[in-house]
């Protein structure tokens, strides 16, 4: 088992490690560009420094994610780390479990739903029109969030989506086959406040 | 004699009351004046003492309706000198080399930031200093980089005099040139009546571009750039299509071109 989990972990860190040496390469690229006067050229590098630094990190958030949850296992294969530029910034994927239940965890950074997702957590108004029933605002380790249940054809077990807004960044938890109370307690396994400090 | 008493006094009566109606509404409107002019008097007085308000001679400091009194001038905001580029990509270096990303990220951004303004600033030293007769106006000129959602650099001049003026915004952001292929892919924004239309296809010195006129905004002119970037000119008070043309023709769109990074 030990020697699964080396073996499973080891392409990861190969991976991170290529990253970094990306990201050094470009940074220094930047640099020299800068220095002999080719603004654009420092331009394109800084750029992609970006994106490797937003892949760095989203491998970091990806270390963070609990191996389990409940009983759901981590599907490490379909890990993924995207670095955008332009529109939305670094998007972290991570599955849980195969079969009919899956838990998903998606991390949108600069997602357009941001502001719409805010207004509603702020603004109990915007909140009571929007109600149809299915959704509830409700606190997740001190992060205002919004459940809702998803519309299914077998109603005894329904889809949950989680969504919780920091300040430049959405976490949507998406479970199927589930309740409420289930997924509540999934989020509760994701450290938040770590992943908080990483991606703002 | 006694009748003759009785319809006198009867006339009387008819010719009085109407008077004294007349007089009691006189009074009424006299006691109102005297009221507007006292509460007027009191307000000024309450206004001095709060420093708040009306002062009707001076139309300069009329305040808003909140009584909230109105700005009227402040040299603004001085230009700060863009990021230091080299010290902040020194700055990502070790933040990354010490496991900080989130660090590391902020400072490329800096840096990103720090270049984009002085690519901004170098191209609007290399447009020209006239248009025709038109002297370039530099209070107007912007730079604008926001590393945050779909603008990313924005560059703003404008030549004016009198009532005719032409304003360029160089760009390259994504969102322009997405709009852009739109229109040169599907012209749907075209109408035309037979004799004039809205919008058309054209090509400045061999980029493909388009011109448009309104009557409440003049001519304007879009020019890809490369794959992301795109100027526009707007032009009021050119009296033609070949007037427009002639003022677009000054401007370098190669030399623009290479600043920007866009083939």
């Amino acid at each position: 088992m030990k020697l699964f989990i080396l073996l499973l972990t080891v392409p990861i860190y190969t991976a991170s490690l290529a990253q970094q040496l990306n990201f050094k390469t470009d940074i220094a690229t930047a640099k020299s560009s800068y220095s002999s006067g080719k603004l654009e050229d420092a331009h394109f590098a800084l750029q992609q420094s970006m994106q490797e630094i937003d892949i760095i990190i989203g491998k970091e958030v990806l270390k963070l994610l609990p191996q389990k949850m409940d009983t759901l296992s981590v599907d490490t294969k379909a890990d993924n780390v995207t670095g955008n530029i332009s529109f939305i910034g670094a998007t972290i994927h991570r599955s849980y479990g195969k079969g009919d239940k899956k838990a998903q965890v998606e991390i949108v950074n600069n997602s357009p739903m941001l502001g719409a997702l805010n207004a509603f957590l702020t603004s109990p108004l915007l909140a009571g029109l929007g109600n149809d029933g299915k959704t509830k605002v409700l606190k997740i380790q001190g992060y205002r969030s919004r459940l809702t249940k998803e519309d299914n054809a077998s109603s005894d077990k329904p889809s949950y989506r989680l969504e919780i807004p920091f300040s430049n960044a959405l976490v949507t938890l998406n479970v199927n086959n589930t309740s409420d109370n289930e997924v509540i307690a999934m989020a509760n396994t994701i450290p938040f406040d770590q992943i908080a400090k990483l991606i703002q | 004699m006694y009748r003759l008493l009785v319809c006198a006094v009867i006339a009387l009566f008819f010719i009085l009351v109407p008077e004294q109606s007349q007089s009691q509404g006189f009074l009424k409107k006299l006691k109102d004046k005297a009221n507007q002019v006292a509460d007027k008097a009191l307000d000024k007085k309450i206004d001095e003492k709060t420093g708040m308000g009306r002062n009707e001679n001076d139309n300069t400091n009329t305040p808003g309706r909140s009584g909230k009194p109105m700005n009227k001038g402040g040299e603004g905001l001085k230009n700060t000198a863009p990021p230091d580029v080299i010290q902040q990509i020194t700055d990502a270096q070790k933040a990354h080399d010490a496991g900080n990303f989130s660090d590391a990220r902020y400072a490329v951004q800096q840096a990103i930031l720090g270049v984009e303004i002085q690519i901004g600033q170098s191209i609007l030293k290399s447009l020209p200093a006239a248009v025709g007769d038109l002297p370039k106006d530099t209070t107007q000129d912007i730079v604008m980089s926001t590393r945050w959602g779909w603008a990313n650099l924005s560059i703003q001049r404008v030549y004016k005099k009198n009532d005719q003026q032409l304003s360029v915004v160089i760009g390259n952001n994504p969102m322009y040139s997405g709009m852009m292929d739109l229109y040169f892919s599907n012209a749907y924004a075209t109408q035309s009546n037979g004799e004039t239309q809205n919008m058309k296809q054209i090509k400045v010195k061999g980029n493909k571009a388009a011109i448009k006129f309104e009557a409440s905004e003049g001519y304007s002119v879009f020019v890809t750039l490369g794959q992301s970037g795109m100027i526009t000119w707007q032009g009021i008070n050119y009296a033609t299509e070949q007037d427009m043309m002639n003022a677009v023709n000054v401007f370098d769109i190669e030399g623009i071109k290479t600043k920007l990074g866009e083939k």
